[in-house]
C-alpha cells in the first residue's frame, strides 16, 4: 500500500484531517485540484463561530464549541512549526440586529439551545447604547445584538498556508492538479486520476467540497451537497474601527474590512453582481455608518457546500468500509476539531467523538 | 433596459475611432472615460497641450485632435471622468462619476482600454524617485513638470521617445541605460522586412536617435545587473556594462521596458486569453472584426494585443463595422467593402511590430527577478515568496494569491500579474497557458462603499 490515508481534496477540511492523522504517525497522500476549481477554503468569511449553529440540533451547537474551545492551541502550534502565525482573536462576536421583533426572536431561540446545552451557551443582549460603548461606530439604525462569547475570527487564508505547510513539514504527500475520477476497492482502494495518476490506499477520506456529489457515489455515498454562493467584500485597510466580527463585518488582522455575505441558490456560478454587493454595501453602511467612505479593493463569490439541513456529514461507507465522507459547511470553524477528534473517528479509537447525528442517513427517504 | 446600441469604454485612439465611426453608421454610443479629457494615454489631454507643448511633445501627439474632434457627434454621449469598476452580462457598466454611482447598458460593448507599462521589478524599483517612464511623460504632458537629473533605464520606443522630449525641452536625461542587446538587434534583422513595410516608425526611431545622440546623451546599451541604489530615495542607478561595473548618480528614474495590454476588463468578462510569446504579455483571443469569444464583447486598440495608436484606430473602425453590420445598419457586402481599405493599412501599420518586439525585448532581469525584489508593491511581495509558494502547491496565480497577498491590493493584480505567472511558470515547469492569471472581479477600479449602496440592490441574507 502506498499510503495509509489518502485524502481527495487539499481545502482546509481535507487538510485538517491529514494533519491530524500525520501527527499521530499515519502515511496521508493529499489529492488537491488546480488553480481554477471551486476553493471555499480561500472564499469564506473566516469565522470561528458558535452562535446561531444548530438551532435544531444542539450536536451541532457543541460540536462547534468543542472546536472553537480548541482553535486557540491549534493554530499556536500550527504557527510554532511553520513560523507562520495563523491570527486568531475569539473575544465573543455579535449578531447584529436592526429590529426589536427579530432580536427577541432570536433570543428566545437562543435561551431554548442554552437549555439543551446544560447552560453552557454564554451569550448577552446589549441595547444599542450598550452596543455602541463597545462599537462606538455602530450605527443608529442597529437596535442592539447578540454578543456570544464564544465567537471569534481568524486568518482563513493563513491557515490554510499554515496547514499546507505544515502537512509537506510532517511529510504528508501532497499530489496538485489531480481530478479524482474513480475510486475502487479491488483490494484496497484504488484512485484514479484525470492525468492517468493512481494511488493505492489504506482508507479514503472524501473532503472535495462540492467534487464530493459527483465522486461519492463510488463509494457508495449519498454526499448530497449543493452549491450556495456567498458574495463578499473586502474594503482598503483602515485604522481600528470594528473591534468584534459579525456576521455583516469584520475588521481582519490586516485591516481591511470583509463585508459578507449573500445566499444564493444560483448552481455553480460564483461571479459577483452589482446587486449583490450594493445589498452588502447597504447593510454594512447601516451597521456602521463610517463605511460609506470607504473603497471597496476587492469582491468576490465563493460557493457554500451546503447539505440539505446544512449540518456537517461524517459517513463511514456501510458498502466500502474504510471509506469517508467529510464535509461541511464550517471549515475554518471546525478545523480544529478535524485536526484533533476527528482522527479519533477514523481511527475508531476508544477517543472518537460521537457523529452519529451527522451521519447521511438521515436524509434517507422514508 | 438598453441605454445605447454600443457602449465603448475608453477613449483613446481605438475608443474614438470606434464611436465616431459607428455614430457615423448610425448607431447610438457611449463613451466612457476615466480621463476628465479624451485623447486616452497616447494623446493625453490634446485638446488643452497641443497649443501650450506641441513644440516638445511633436506632431504626433498634436494630430490626436482630429480623434477627438470626431467625438463631437450627437449620437454620442462622452461621459468623461468616468471610473469603470464593473461590466456584467447584458452589458451592464457600473461606474463612477464626480462621487455618483450609475449605470448604462447595451447589448455590445467595446472594450477600449489600452496597454500599461510592464512592471519592471528591479532591486531598488520601489524607492521614491523611481517611476515609469510613462508616468514620467504623463507629468510632462499633464503639467509640463520636467525631471532634472533623470536616468532613463530599459528599452523600447517609448524610451526614446522620452529620451528625445526631454531632449527638446532643454533638459536631457543624465544617461540611457539600456538592457536590449546587440544580439537582440542582429535577431531582429530577419524581421527587417516587415519593419521596412513600416518605413515611417524605423524613420522616426532614426530620428530620435539622432536627437539623443546630437544632446551627447551617455548611452549603454546591453546593460545587465541593473540596481537601484538609495536609502529613502532613489541616488544612483548601478550596472555592468561591457564587462564594467558602473555607477551614475541620479536623483530620479524612469523605467521602461514595454507596454502590455490591459486586460482587466476583459478578463472580468470572463473573455479567453492567449499567451503572446512574441510580445511577453497575454492577449485576448479575438476574430479579424475584434470580437471575442464572448458575443457582443470587442476589444480594440493595445488592449487586444500592442499595435499603436495608428493600428488601435484602425482596429477601432473595423469593429465598428461589424457593430453596424449586427445592428442592421449595414449589409455584409458593404462592411466588406469598406474593411476592405481598413484592413490593409492596418497590416502596415502592424508590419513593423515583429522588429520591434525583437529588437526591444523585456529586460530578462525584471522578468525573473532576485528572491529579494519585491514584485507586488501593493502587498510587497517579493520574487521569492511567489517561488516559495509553488513549493507549497500553488500551480496557478489564484492559489498563490490566497497565499502571498500578491494581487489582493488597490492595483487589482494590474502591476504584478504578469510576473506572478510568469514565477511560477518557470517554478512549476508549466507554460504561461497552463498556469493561467488572476480571476479578475469587480471592481476593476476602486469604489466606495457609499458609491456601491447607491446603486439598486437586493436584499442580503444574513443567515449564516
Amino acid at each position: 500500500m502506498e499510503t495509509e490515508y489518502a485524502i481527495i481534496g487539499g481545502g482546509v477540511v481535507g487538510l485538517s484531517v491529514a494533519w491530524g492523522l500525520l501527527k499521530r504517525g499515519l502515511t496521508v497522500t493529499v489529492l488537491d485540484g488546480d488553480d481554477g476549481s471551486f476553493r471555499a477554503s480561500r472564499g469564506n468569511f473566516g469565522l470561528v463561530w458558535v452562535q446561531s449553529k444548530g438551532m435544531n440540533q444542539p450536536r451541532y451547537a457543541r460540536w462547534s464549541q468543542q472546536s472553537a474551545a480548541i482553535w486557540a492551541e491549534f493554530a499556536e502550534e500550527l504557527g510554532h512549526n511553520t513560523g507562520q502565525p495563523v491570527p486568531l482573536e475569539q473575544k465573543g462576536g455579535y449578531d447584529l440586529h436592526f429590529s426589536e421583533a427579530t432580536l427577541e426572536a432570536t433570543v428566545a431561540k437562543y435561551n431554548d439551545l442554552k437549555t439543551k446545552l446544560d447552560g453552557d451557551y454564554p451569550f448577552e443582549v446589549l441595547g444599542h447604547n450598550a452596543l455602541r460603548k463597545e462599537e462606538p461606530q455602530i450605527g443608529p439604525k442597529v437596535v442592539g445584538a447578540i454578543l456570544h462569547h464564544q465567537d471569534g475570527h481568524a486568518n482563513p487564508l493563513k491557515l490554510l498556508k499554515s496547514l499546507a505547510a505544515d502537512v509537506r513539514r510532517m511529510g504528508g504527500r501532497v499530489l496538485t492538479g489531480k481530478t479524482v475520477t474513480d475510486v475502487t476497492k479491488p483490494d484496497g482502494f484504488r484512485l484514479a486520476c484525470a492525468d492517468g495518476t493512481t494511488v493505492g490506499a489504506g482508507k479514503v477520506v472524501l473532503s472535495a467540497g462540492l467534487g464530493a456529489a459527483a465522486l461519492g457515489p463510488k463509494l457508495a455515498f449519498r454526499a448530497p451537497v449543493r452549491p450556495q454562493r456567498g458574495q463578499v467584500l473586502i474594503t482598503e485597510k483602515l485604522p481600528k474601527l470594528i473591534n468584534r466580527p459579525s456576521l455583516i463585518a469584520r475588521q481582519v488582522d490586516e485591516g481591511g474590512i470583509q463585508i459578507g455575505a449573500t445566499n444564493e441558490e444560483v448552481g455553480t456560478d460564483d461571479r459577483v453582481t452589482q446587486p449583490g454587493l450594493s445589498g452588502l454595501a447597504a447593510e454594512a453602511i447601516a451597521a456602521y455608518p463610517a463605511l460609506a467612505r470607504a473603497q471597496l479593493v476587492r469582491s468576490w463569490g465563493a460557493l457554500r457546500v451546503l447539505s440539505p439541513d446544512g449540518l456537517p456529514i461524517y459517513q463511514e461507507s456501510a458498502e466500502f468500509p474504510g471509506a469517508y465522507l467529510v464535509t461541511c459547511h464550517s471549515g475554518i470553524t471546525l478545523a480544529a476539531a478535524h485536526a484533533r477528534l476527528l482522527p479519533d473517528w477514523l481511527e475508531a479509537t476508544k477517543a472518537a467523538p460521537d457523529l452519529e447525528v451527522f451521519s447521511e442517513t438521515r436524509f434517507a427517504v422514508s | 433596459m438598453s441605454t445605447h446600441d454600443l457602449i465603448v469604454i475608453g477613449a483613446g485612439p481605438a475608443g474614438m475611432a470606434t464611436a465616431s465611426k459607428a455614430a457615423d453608421l448610425g448607431l447610438t454610443v457611449a463613451v466612457l472615460d476615466e480621463q476628465p479629457r479624451a485623447g486616452g494615454q497616447v494623446y493625453r489631454d490634446v485638446d488643452r497641450v497641443a497649443a501650450l507643448r506641441g513644440d516638445i511633445l511633436g506632431a504626433d501627439y498634436t494630430q490626436g485632435a482630429t480623434l477627438t474632434a470626431g467625438l463631437h457627434h450627437q449620437a454620442i454621449e462622452h461621459v468623461p471622468g468616468a471610473t469603470v469598476w464593473a461590466i456584467e452580462d447584458g452589458f451592464r457598466v457600473s461606474y463612477t462619476r464626480a462621487g455618483r454611482g450609475a449605470q448604462i447598458a447595451a447589448d455590445r460593448i467595446l472594450l477600449a482600454t489600452g496597454a500599461l507599462e510592464r512592471p519592471m521589478p528591479l532591486p531598488g524599483w520601489t524607492l521614491p524617485g523611481v517611476m515609469t517612464a510613462g508616468a514620467g511623460q504623463i507629468l510632462l504632458k499633464q503639467s509640463g513638470v520636467l525631471a532634472k537629473s533623470a536616468a532613463l533605464v530599459g528599452c523600447g520606443p517609448l524610451l526614446y521617445l522620452i529620451a528625445a522630449q526631454m531632449v527638446r525641452a532643454g533638459t536631457p536625461p543624465v544617461a540611457m541605460i539600456e538592457t536590449q542587446t546587440r544580439s537582440d538587434l542582429i535577431e531582429a534583422a530577419r524581421h527587417v522586412g516587415g519593419a521596412l513595410r513600416g518605413w515611417p516608425y524605423m524613420l522616426k526611431g532614426l530620428k530620435m536617435l539622432a536627437e539623443i545622440t546630437r544632446a551627447k546623451v551617455p548611452r549603454y546599451p546591453g546593460a545587465t545587473e541593473i540596481r537601484i541604489e538609495g536609502t529613502d530615495t532613489a541616488e544612483a542607478v548601478s550596472f555592468v556594462h561591457r564587462g564594467r561595473a558602473h555607477r551614475i548618480a541620479c536623483r530620479t528614474v524612469f523605467l521602461h521596458h514595454g507596454v502590455v495590454p490591459n486586460t482587466q476588463a476583459a478578463r472580468s468578462l470572463g473573455v479567453s486569453h492567449r499567451w503572446h510569446a512574441g510580445q511577453s504579455c497575454f492577449a485576448p483571443r479575438l476574430d479579424v472584426w475584434g470580437q471575442s469569444d464572448v458575443t457582443g464583447v470587442f476589444i480594440a486598440g493595445d488592449g487586444a494585443g500592442i499595435g499603436g495608436a495608428k493600428a488601435a484606430e484602425l482596429a477601432g473602425r473595423l469593429a465598428a463595422l461589424k457593430v453596424a453590420e449586427e445592428s442592421g445598419r449595414l449589409s455584409t457586402d458593404e462592411r466588406d467593402r469598406q474593411a476592405a481599405p481598413l484592413r490593409s493599412a492596418h497590416a502596415r501599420e502592424l508590419a513593423a511590430r515583429p522588429f520591434l518586439d525583437r529588437a526591444y525585448p523585456p529586460f530578462a532581469g525584471a522578468l525573473a527577478p532576485e528572491d529579494a525584489t519585491v514584485i507586488c508593491r501593493c502587498e510587497e511581495v517579493t520574487a521569492g515568496d511567489i517561488r516559495g509558494h509553488a513549493r507549497l502547491g500553488c500551480l496557478g496565480p489564484n492559489q498563490a494569491k490566497a497565499f502571498s497577498r500578491a494581487g489582493m491590493g488597490p492595483c487589482q493584480g494590474r502591476y504584478c500579474g504578469l510576473t506572478v505567472t510568469s514565477l511560477l511558470a518557470a517554478a512549476n515547469g508549466t507554460s504561461h497557458d497552463e498556469t493561467g492569471y488572476y480571476r479578475i472581479r469587480p471592481p476593476l477600479k476602486p469604489v466606495t462603499l457609499g458609491e456601491l449602496a447607491t446603486l439598486e440592490h437586493s436584499a442580503p441574507d444574513t443567515a449564516e
